[in-house]
């Protein structure tokens, strides 16, 4: 992983956005981006979500990890990433209620995502705080952008809409808003971004660099 | 491991988990009023879209729909009686459907609001389309019914998702409104709302 200060923070954003993409490249936290992406709103607010718990955490992290025994660095992660969703979650249920009454049961469910607790454990535990909260940037700017896209073509394919406003007057793909539907959208973007991998920038599929 | 790293780990969890909690009681504290209001203005907000005509709006009581306590509201406007809301959950196909029902004083349906439900995306949710929702205005007891052909009489059910259409019509509306007479023209006190 790239965990040497020597990497610049413009590429710490950009590897968590293409190189080191949440879910295309690391294949990590698809649970919800199968979830929450049925419509393209929903998918944006979480990748919003996601990047605000996700540059807080590992702040928090880098600023505490040289007093965390490393025996129990879990449990303190377990806490700080639920401290922190909490916080989200009753903040934006007072401050924004009609977000809330759409997301709060996916916000609850960040606590719980690979993405986070994977980079407070391989990242910001061992960098200092600047480096670590642009990797949760870039991190959570890659999850937003890839939401975002799978979101973008479960909607405009499933429902004929973008962000509830009708495009297209039919369902062209119904299975597309249901689960099953975002197995394959989730699918076949992966394929397509290792294919412009492979193609243009000559590299192996990703996976076995991981 | 030596008794300085368990000193050392027992710190550690303590003062974490201690701030943390501080932290989470401190928000919890500041944001829970602000929730509360919100709550109850969004409610008020939604009883008053169902009448807009009432001046006033206020609880009569309380009824049970599937085992869940719901209430029921009297809408007045100049001092007279002009219709009741109420609220009635119907069983879905994969969630319960709660409803808010308003009616005139007669008991016929002016408007519904679905406030919460759990229905297949794509088909059991267009029991949100304002084109089925539209369908109960002036329908009485004997007019809720789902039927599969067009009608003008009946409410007609959503293709794909009779299930939720019937649920909607037949167990969150009728029953919703015949627990409310009940309750209304039995006078006062908690009355069991019947419904299977």
């Amino acid at each position: 992983m790239s965990s040497t200060n020597k990497v610049s923070y413009w590429e710490l954003i950009k590897n968590g956005i293409t190189k080191d993409n949440t879910i295309f490249k690391l294949a990590l936290s698809l649970c919800p981006s199968i979830a929450v992406t049925n419509k393209l709103e929903n998918g944006v607010l979480m990748g919003v979500a996601v990047l605000f718990v996700q540059v807080t955490v590992n702040t928090t992290i880098s600023l505490m990890r040289k007093v965390i025994h490393p025996r129990v660095r879990l449990p303190i992660f377990m806490l700080v990433i639920s401290g922190w969703v909490t916080v989200t979650s009753m903040m934006m249920n007072a401050f924004a209620p009609a977000v809330y009454k759409e997301m709060g049961l996916y916000i609850q469910l960040i606590v719980a995502f690979a993405s986070i607790l994977a980079r407070a454990e391989m990242f910001a535990s061992k960098n200092d705080v600047l480096p670590s909260m642009f990797d949760g940037i870039g991190m959570g700017l890659g999850f937003l952008f890839a939401l975002t896209v799978i979101s973008f073509f479960r909607e405009l394919l499933g429902k004929g809409s973008l962000w509830g406003f009708p495009i297209i007057n039919a369902k062209p793909l119904l299975i597309m808003i249901l689960p099953a539907g975002g197995f394959f959208a989730v699918g076949i973007l992966m394929a397509f971004f290792n294919w412009i991998d492979i193609r243009f920038f000559k590299k192996s599929p990703s996976g076995s660099a991981h | 491991m030596t008794g300085k790293d368990i000193i050392k780990i027992t710190l550690n969890l303590v003062i974490v988990y201690l701030v943390g909690g501080l932290i989470l009681a401190a928000v919890y504290a500041k944001t829970s009023p602000i929730i509360f209001k919100n709550d109850a203005a969004a409610k008020q907000a939604a009883l008053k879209n169902l009448i807009p005509d009432a001046d006033n709006i206020e609880k009569m009581g309380d009824l049970m729909s599937h085992e869940k306590h719901v209430e029921y509201f009297v809408a007045r406007k100049g001092g007279g009686i002009i219709g009741y809301i109420v609220q009635s959950y119907g069983k879905g196909y994969s969630s319960y459907i709660d409803t808010l029902i308003a009616v005139d004083k007669n008991f016929t349906v002016e408007k519904i609001s679905i406030l919460h439900h759990e229905e297949t995306p794509g088909l059991g949710d267009e029991i949100d389309s304002n084109s089925f929702q539209r369908q109960f205005k002036g329908k009485d007891l004997d007019h809720l019914k789902v039927v599969k052909t067009e009608t003008k009489d009946y409410i007609q059910a959503i293709s794909g998702a009779t299930i939720s259409s019937r649920a909607v019509t037949e167990d969150a509306v009728r029953h919703g409104v015949e627990a409310l007479i009940n309750a209304v023209k039995g006078g006062e006190g908690n009355v069991e709302h019947k419904q299977g």
